[in-house]
């Protein structure tokens, strides 16, 4: 994972639209030309959900999609709770307060190296930030895998979008829909088992729920793999002031806000 | 009319009476490409203790209606390398600062005040005997009158820094330890430091914080800060510093009427990392509306009858 010395900034963003993509899942697109420039794959914001004391804090979400020459960037999210509900509720017009960019972000494979991606459920949100990057700097999509695995069908959003990127893609559900029947972990240990995933030259990436990351991380320490996971978790103040949200890894516990949210895989001890 | 914002603690002169709470504003260094750590009155550090400390497994925080928890653990770098790594930042600022020191016995505090001594750049040290979350120390001082008195009074033996003492809510009456720690020679109190609460995930029958406890803070807390600034301020003749749900200049104006002389931001610096810069430009403007010469005119001007 990289890092390089950010300007944190604290900006006023506009809101264009929100989307829903099924009852639970929205898609929130922000004006604010100066986070769509600075924003990198892995990067998170920091938004104030509403002026009130309730619900307090800020809320952190992964850039899931950045249009440079627009100057907007997308948020992806699922409704979970009262912060998440208010901001589904936002109109087009609305200001929301935001911080950004925090944390640091993937490191790029090289142009002759491949990469997997797993992602699970909303865990798609920065991997696809970070595919459309790899993208447009031409990085090759015949050396792209992703493993996408979602629990029911209607979970399994954007495919068009990612069809089209004409990359090798993996699809699970664990209602066996769609794809392969199973948790995506298992997909991949399989692959990976049988040698159809190669891990000479490849470089790994994978983002999504805590039990899923623990698996992946098991794997990653198991079979030495260079994985970078992009972790979540509670965040008071997003910048690495509170060490509120720290993670435990092999050298002590680290926050996530700050020296994450993107880890070496084989670093972090996750329960 | 330019008003006075200036306050001050013994020699101590404050450009204005706005300072960031310790815990809440790292070592200063994380928030300074956000704000202009100037306007700031001063800069509490995170606790110091002795030695380094790594703090309380996760999850450490928890949101609870108009709060928080926190459970931190007191994780900091300890003494020294605050000193090699952390203070050149901080002395390099024309703001005060402010070092918080921990300790699990009254030794502690001594080894790591005698450490501070003389430091170029530090102002005054802030003597945390009220942290919540751990065992050993911190509270265990703070909530007896004895030994909140032999923990000041040594503190001050080994310092010619000025000496505020943070105070803790969790006791049967505050201004009674603000007293004792008076007469053992603190130049100021700041309180309150955070309340005992706890929250529980109901469905997994577990405890939020993996502390069980933890410490209550935000607006959900500023009525019971109000009502003990009030108290002590009957009590002591010493300046007292007044935190706790302190979010913007209406909240910060309502703790100087209470009888504070000077306020602390904590938790919100996290809403709002510019809060307390807010609340500078705020009281400023509120004195200049008002044709307040002096922010220290307002102290304690509670009408009460």
């Amino acid at each position: 994972m990289r890092t390089k010395k950010i300007m944190i900034h604290k900006d006023e963003g506009l809101i264009l639209s929100v989307e829903s993509l099924n009852e639970k899942l929205f898609k929130l697109k922000i004006y604010s030309p100066v986070f769509s420039l600075m924003a990198m794959p892995g990067n998170f914001c920091h938004l104030k959900v509403n002026e009130e004391s309730f619900p307090l804090l800020r809320r952190a979400f992964s850039f899931h999609r950045v249009e440079k020459d627009k100057g907007t960037f997308e948020l992806l999210f699922k409704v979970v709770g009262l912060g998440t509900e208010l901001l589904s509720r936002k109109n087009p017009g609305e200001k929301i307060d935001l911080l950004a960019p925090l944390g640091n972000f993937f490191s790029f494979p090289r142009k002759d190296e491949k990469i997997v991606l797993s992602a699970g459920g909303m865990g798609i949100a920065p991997l696809l930030f970070f595919l459309n990057y790899l993208l447009e700097k031409k990085f090759n999509p015949e050396r792209i895998t992703l493993f996408f695995g979602v629990k029911k069908e209607k979970e399994l959003i954007l495919l068009d979008e990612l069809s089209a990127m004409r990359i090798k893609i993996h699809l699970a559900t664990e209602d066996g829909t769609i794809g392969f029947k199973g948790r995506i972990t298992e997909l991949f240990y399989q692959e990976l088992k049988e040698r159809r995933v190669k891990l000479k030259n490849t470089m790994f990436y994978a983002c999504g729920p805590t039990p899923m990351l623990k698996k992946i991380s098991d794997i990653s320490k198991k079979h030495n793999l260079y994985c970078q996971i992009s972790l979540e978790n509670h965040m008071p103040c997003g910048i690495g002031a509170c060490f509120g949200c720290v993670v435990k890894t092999i050298n002590g516990y680290k926050r996530v806000c700050k020296d994450g949210p993107v880890f070496d895989a084989r670093e972090v001890i996750l329960d | 009319m330019i008003p006075d914002l200036s306050v001050g603690i013994g020699k101590i002169k404050f450009s204005n009476p706005v300072l960031v709470a310790s815990g809440t504003f790292g070592y200063g260094e994380e928030y300074g490409s956000i704000i202009d750590l100037n306007k700031l009155g001063g800069i509490i550090t995170k606790s110091i203790t002795f030695n380094p400390r790594e703090g309380h497994p996760p999850p450490r925080t928890c949101e609870t209606p108009s709060g928080m928890l926190n459970a931190i653990g007191l994780t900091n770098v300890g003494v020294k390398r605050f000193i090699k790594e952390k203070l050149p930042f901080l002395r390099r600022l024309r703001t005060r600062i402010i070092v918080n020191v921990a300790g699990s016995t009254v030794e502690e505090y001594v080894e790591v005040v005698r450490k501070l001594e003389g430091k170029k750049g530090i102002d005054l040290l802030e003597i945390n005997i009220s942290c919540p979350n751990v065992k050993e120390g911190g509270i265990a001082f703070g909530s007896k009158p004895e030994s909140a008195y032999k923990c000041i009074k040594a503190v001050k033996e080994n310092t010619s820094f000025p000496v505020i003492a943070k105070l803790s809510p969790n006791v049967s009456d505050i201004a009674e330890i603000a007293l004792v720690v008076e007469e053992a020679g603190a130049d100021a109190v700041s309180l309150i430091n955070t309340l005992v609460g706890m929250a529980i995930d109901f469905e997994n029958k577990k405890p939020r914080l993996s502390n069980v406890t933890g410490g209550l803070s935000g607006p959900a807390v500023k009525p019971v800060a109000l009502a003990m600034v009030w108290k002590t301020a009957q009590k002591v003749k010493i300046p007292i510093i007044g935190l706790g749900g302190i979010m913007n200049t209406q909240d910060a104006l309502e703790f100087l009427l209470a009888g504070a002389s000077m306020i602390q931001i904590g938790t919100g610096n996290f809403v709002d990392p510019e809060c307390s810069v807010k609340i500078v430009e705020g009281l400023k403007k509120y004195c200049e509306e008002k044709r307040i010469k002096r922010i220290g005119n307002l102290v304690g001007k509670l009408k009460t009858k």
